[in-house]
């Protein structure tokens, strides 16, 4: 197995007016290719800060360890480099979904793919984009809702197009944040079983949760403690 | 290819781009409205004055110039001056045909002015500033159909060129605010005093005249006795200039020379005698007047045309002097004369403007910043809420070009209809300021009363719908609608029509309407720009954060 992502000793300190706060203190963790990772701890122990470090979100201390993406180093990206990375290398679903309010479904779910587009290949690609984006939405489930607005849809149906707008570039990971954190359990489930077809389907999946049993259906959890991955 | 996308939808999905596109239009238009205003208010103070004197003004005292004609014909062929006209200058006193009681005359203190109507036309344009003359097409347009002017009877234009009236007796052209029966209108055009107790209107060259009294000064500063004469009155000028308007009397320039003794004389010895025991006739003083107007040719300063009036006369009186036929009174003649421009000539009526320019400067610039600041506090306002979104987009990878991009597209967009919309609404109430300002001095008509009280009647209506489908949102807005057009109502109501520009207050009869399209376009631009960049300073701050940062934002 190759490994896909690997962060060694990342740190992260906060500033709270004069005070630091260390959030990680030297966590490591390894990402094998096709592997579906789950990643524990309390609320506030510093996973979603883990996740977006990983997801080029956001930057570690300067004096923080490298994080591998294959043999190159994301705190040595070029801006042209890190929004690649984020576009097209990893997908990126947020707990509180973060739709744009003013486009319809199907224009939040084909956003990564417009980005980067230009305006010929737009106008070439438009119908075949589109045909893509429909048949992605459809397969999570939201085939009746593709002109509707965020501010029209439920939480989970809201969540699935945030999936569906992670997935879209064919990302080689899938970084998702407490994805069912603000769904009942019902709700949750369906999301959980729409990452686990994903997964089956080759994807590798790194999930955030507090919750065991939602990490229970991961192949593999890790747990953060005192900012370090144990 | 999304910053298109977004930039539209963030235009058409929400109401805020209209409020945006509507306050640059307020702003745009109160600049523009402000400063168009005021420039035209002062270049009318300061070139309204210019009415009937030139470009170059050449003056001595009360004595006046000898050899003015020949002074006027080396003025005229000097290549910097097109046209000179003679002027006497003076006080005097005016009784004019009507009193406070029966038989009563009354006395009107009076400045004086010798001309010579030809020349003065071709030097100031007098013509035009007769007031009782047919109207040409463009004026005609502009009339009350109640208008005297319209009817030929009252067209008098021959006789203010000829200072003669209908029968051919001598006359004078007053100004037009002399007489109390030339009653200006709201609109600014003079109307004849309705007719009171059958007594008709007065309409001044029909009247049986006025009389004129000059005191004539001798070169050593004593009075001579007074000199009264009648005058019919041929005509009646407008030149624009309230002061000018009501002071200022139009007399044949040969008999105010007359009646001031600057008519050519005798000059007698003190010493020889005839044999006959009278003076001996050693020579004949000349006419005299006492200014001279001239036009500048096309393209002279009036500074260049000065200098060379003021060599001209310098060279006159050499030659003068130096011929024995002139010599006596030449040395009698002022080495030089004091020759203004134009402007110079009106420094106490300019100087103020000139103030009051600087002042305006002042005040326009804070309604520009004012107008700025507002155009940036909106846009930073809307694109500072689109903090989040711009999150996302740097989440899923957009680059902070892109993201710039939405934003200055959105910008440039209100910007621009703003703006345009801004200059078009300016120009409209700028265009109508005089039928906006006449509006307001007369009583609201009755249909507008009508139409605004039916408004607050449905508003009212409105409101009580609102209250009984407990809307609070309805009930706000109709309450402030109704408290609106119940004080309008109110207004028009009680409103008996006020004049805001009082002619007597103010130099003119109309106020300047004349768009000032280098502010405009400049003003325009300002609104486009200082939307453009209160929009893409936030934006680019937005783009800079870490999206994780942009995310948190609440
Ligand atoms: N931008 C920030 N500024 C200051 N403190 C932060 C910031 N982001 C996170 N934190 C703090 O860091 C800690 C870890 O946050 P987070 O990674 O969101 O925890 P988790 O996702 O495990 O609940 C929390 O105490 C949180 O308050
Ligand atoms: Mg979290």
């Amino acid at each position: 197995m190759t490994t896909l992502l690997n962060a060694s000793n990342v740190r992260k300190t906060y500033r709270l007016g004069r005070v630091d706060v260390p959030v990680l203190r030297d966590a490591s963790i390894s990402i094998e290719e096709g592997e579906w990772v789950a990643i524990l701890g309390s609320s506030g122990s510093g996973k979603s800060t883990l996740l977006h470090l990983l997801g080029g979100l956001d930057r570690g201390d300067s004096n923080s360890g490298p994080i591998q993406f294959g043999d190159e180093d994301l705190r040595k990206f070029s801006p042209r480099r890190e929004n690649h990375y984020r576009n097209r290398d990893v997908g990126f679903v947020f707990q509180f979904y973060h739709l744009l309010p003013e486009l319809n479904v199907l224009e939040n779910a084909m956003l990564p793919a417009l980005v980067g587009l230009s305006r010929l290949r737009w106008h070439r690609e438009k119908s075949a984009l589109r045909a893509r984006t429909t048949e992605l939405l459809t397969t999570c489930g939201l085939a009746h809702r593709l002109t509707h607005r965020p501010s029209e849809l439920s939480g989970g149906e809201r969540q699935r197009v945030a999936i569906a707008r992670a997935l879209i570039n064919h990302p080689r990971i899938l970084l998702a944040d407490e994805p069912t954190g603000n769904l009942d359990a019902e709700t949750g489930r369906g999301i959980l079983d729409l990452l686990a077809e994903r997964h089956a389907a080759g994807l590798t999946l790194v999930m955030v949760t507090h919750d065991a049993t939602i990490a229970a259906r991961a192949q593999r959890q890790v747990r953060i403690v005192d900012g370090r991955v144990v | 290819m999304y910053a298109p996308l977004l930039a539209n939808r963030y235009l058409t999905s929400r109401i805020i781009p209209m409020i945006a596109a509507t306050a640059v239009a307020l702003c745009v238009a109160l600049v523009i409205i402000v400063v168009s205003v005021m420039t035209g208010f002062l270049d009318m103070v300061r070139t309204s004055g210019k009415t009937l004197i030139g470009d170059v003004v050449a003056t001595h005292d009360v004595t006046g110039i000898s050899y003015y004609q020949e002074f006027i014909r080396a003025i005229e062929a000097l290549p910097e001056a097109v046209a000179a006209s003679p002027i006497i200058e003076t006080f005097g006193l005016l009784q004019m045909p009507y009193g406070p009681g029966a038989g009563a005359r009354q006395l009107e203190t009076v400045q004086v002015w010798g001309i010579e109507p030809e020349s003065l036309d071709r030097v100031a344009n007098y013509r035009d500033k007769l007031y009782w003359r047919a109207p040409d097409a463009a004026l005609a347009a502009t009339l009350l159909p109640t208008d005297p002017r319209l009817d030929p009877a009252f067209d008098r234009l021959a006789q203010g060129m000829s200072l003669t009236n209908l029968s051919g007796e001598a006359g004078v052209v007053l100004g037009i605010e002399i007489s109390a029966f030339n009653e200006r209108q709201p609109d600014g055009s003079y109307q004849l005093e309705t007719p009171v107790n059958d007594i008709l209107p007065v309409f001044m060259p029909d009247t049986s005249g006025v009389t004129l009294t000059l005191v004539p000064v001798s070169d050593r500063g004593s009075l001579g006795g007074e000199k009264k004469r009648r005058f019919a009155v041929v005509n009646e000028f407008q030149s624009g200039v309230y002061q000018i308007d009501a002071q200022r009397v139009l007399a044949p320039l040969n008999i105010v020379q007359e009646m001031l003794r600057l008519d050519p004389a005798p000059i007698v010895s003190t010493t020889e005698f005839e044999a006959n025991g009278r003076p001996k006739v050693i020579g004949e003083s000349p006419a005299r007047a006492t200014t001279i107007v001239i036009r500048a040719a096309e393209g002279v300063t009036p500074q260049a045309l000065a200098k060379a009036v003021r060599e001209a006369y310098a060279t006159l009186v050499d030659r003068l002097r130096n011929d024995p036929a002139t010599a006596t009174v030449a040395f009698t003649m002022p080495n030089q004369l004091s020759v203004m421009t134009w402007e110079e000539r009106l420094a106490d009526l300019i100087g103020p403007v000139e103030k009051e320019r600087e002042l305006m400067r002042t005040l326009f610039s804070i309604v520009y910043i004012v107008s700025a600041a507002l155009v940036l506090a909106i846009f930073w306002a809307i694109v500072q809420e689109k903090t989040r979104d711009i999150g996302i987009l740097r989440a899923v990878g957009a680059s902070r070009a892109g993201i710039l991009w939405i934003f200055l597209r959105y910008g440039l967009l209100i910007g621009l209809v703003g703006s345009i919309a801004g200059v078009a609404l300016a120009w409209i109430i700028v265009a109508r300021l005089n039928e906006i300002h006449g509006a307001l001095g007369s009583p609201a008509p009755l249909w507008l009363r009508i139409i605004v009280c039916v408004a607050v009647a449905a508003s009212v209506f409105m409101l009580v719908r609102g209250a009984m489908r407990a809307s609070a949102l309805r009930v706000v807005l109709w309450t402030f609608a109704t408290l609106a057009l119940s004080v309008i109502a109110i207004a028009l109501v009680l409103h008996q029509g006020f004049m805001v520009w009082d002619p007597s207050v103010y130099y003119f009869s109309r106020i300047p309407s004349q768009l000032d399209w280098v502010t405009a376009s400049t003003t325009m631009v300002g609104g486009i720009l200082f939307s453009v960049v209160g929009a893409a300073i936030p934006a680019a701050y937005a783009a800079d954060t870490d999206p994780v940062q942009s995310l948190r934002f609440e």
